[in-house]
């Protein structure tokens, strides 16, 4: 009985530990112009369910994230979070694990509560290599305006992890 | 015991966590507000010297973001030492160097950042004051509102705000202290040996303008009201220094060109505030 407990115990775990999800972000982040702002923002992103690591770089205009295993994390909330300390999040760097879809002509990479449509600036033969289910990606998300955030974003994949 | 922990929690407070304006100037008008759901403690020292006087005070500031773009302050005064001929001024554009209770809602109605580091805002103040004394120069003092406008451009190494102001004093016991229109200029400079990357320290220069044009207050039994305003400018530097949560600033305004219709003329103002970023 108590090894049956613990296999369904490494199942569940095994199972969560492939979900879909952010790994890793470095949002820029306009108008970011003084220690106290760096602060405020990384005191805010440090409140923040999920993250396990939180550097924000003033000379950078950047905050890289790297976020924990199983972590809800959406670039949304990151973003919002941003613009709540009075700033402009822009462009960001991600690292996702995704599941591989094609919705029309479009491929598009889902975590568990974003979508991240591909971009066809990215290069060819990174396309032709997406060819599993699930992937590993680093990428550029497009910046969307900051009033007008969805869960939806564009993403040109620079590499497959 | 109640009313001693009270005053110890209120004391305790006031001492340990003080305001500045936050990361602007020390005496113009700026535009930062604070992050949705930011509290920032200030506390100012601040002394205004005349021809013959001079005055102390500490002034506290507790502000409160409920959103990005809109922010509570209110500031009290403790009064060391009071001038008994007061020019009319506000002192500090962002906190009245006299001692009225002063209660403000900054608005920033735009907001453009455009770069790292680099944003274009602006920011509308109003406030309401009621004063800690029954007259003021010898002419009674009531209730008053202030009203301000500023715009300006911040980035890592320049900044620069320009506005302008204006306080109404109401009627008390028929008399009436002069309106004061005002504006300010500030630049600012970021030297590149503090250039370094949060979280090391962060210092700034500033130099500020502000000019002030006090209307003539009217007193019970004055026949007819003067109609004549002063005019005075101020200028100086001022310093501002930022480590994590905590900030530092203080300055000094020298008059550049003064000229008085009614009380005493200035010869500097001086103002240290220590800043905490809850």
């Amino acid at each position: 009985m108590k090894k049956l407990g613990i296999i369904a115990l490494l199942t569940i775990i095994g199972l969560n530990s492939a979900m879909a999800q952010l790994i890793k972000v470095d949002q820029e982040v306009f108008g970011m112009d003084c220690a106290p702002c760096a602060y405020g923002l990384e005191r805010g992103l440090k409140k923040m369910d999920g993250l396990e690591k939180v550097q924000v770089s003033l000379n950078d205009g950047k905050a890289y994230l790297q976020l924990s295993v199983n972590n809800k994390l959406t670039l949304k909330k990151i973003q919002e979070l941003v613009k709540s300390n009075g700033f402009s999040a822009r462009n960001a760097i991600v690292t996702l694990k995704g599941e591989l879809s094609k919705v029309g002509d479009e491929w598009q990479l889902n975590t568990d509560d974003e979508t991240f449509t591909i971009t066809p600036d990215t290069p060819a033969n990174v396309l032709s290599a997406l060819n599993t289910r699930q992937v590993t990606v680093k990428g550029h998300v497009k910046d969307e305006e900051d009033g007008n955030l969805d869960n939806s974003w564009k993403i040109q994949i620079t590499e497959i992890l | 015991m109640k009313q001693i922990f009270s005053i110890a929690v209120v004391a305790t407070l006031a001492l340990s966590k003080a305001l500045a304006q936050g990361h602007g100037p020390l005496y113009g008008l700026q535009t930062p507000t604070l992050a949705k759901g930011g509290v920032d403690f200030n506390v100012a020292a601040m002394s205004l010297a005349t021809e013959n006087d001079q005055s102390f005070m500490l002034r506290y500031i507790w502000s409160y973001g409920i959103t990005e773009d809109l922010q509570l302050n209110i500031t009290t005064p403790t009064m060391i030492d009071r001038l008994s001929d007061v020019p009319r001024t506000r002192g500090n554009s962002n906190m009245p160097a006299n001692g009225d209770i002063e209660a403000s809602v900054w608005y920033r109605f735009f907001s453009n950042a455009f770069g790292v580091g680099k944003r274009f805002e602006s920011t509308a103040i109003l406030s309401v004051s009621a004063p800690t004394e029954e007259t003021r120069g010898g002419i009674n003092v009531s209730n008053s509102i202030h009203g301000a406008i500023s715009t300006g451009y911040a980035s890592r190494t320049w900044y620069a705000w320009v506005g302008g102001g204006y306080q109404y004093y109401f009627e008390e016991g028929n008399e009436q202290l002069g309106d004061l229109p005002y504006a300010s200029f500030v630049v600012g400079y970021r030297p590149n040996i503090f250039m370094g990357d949060y979280p090391k320290p962060d210092w700034r220069i500033f130099v500020e303008s502000l000019a002030e044009f006090p209307g003539a207050s009217s007193t019970e039994g004055q026949i007819s009201a003067i109609d004549q305003r002063g005019k005075k400018v101020m200028l100086g530097p001022s310093f501002l220094g930022l480590y994590g949560a905590w900030g530092i600033s203080f300055g000094a305004l020298f008059p550049a060109y003064q000229e008085i219709k009614q009380g005493p003329k200035e010869k500097y103002r001086l103002s240290v505030n220590i800043s905490y970023w809850l």
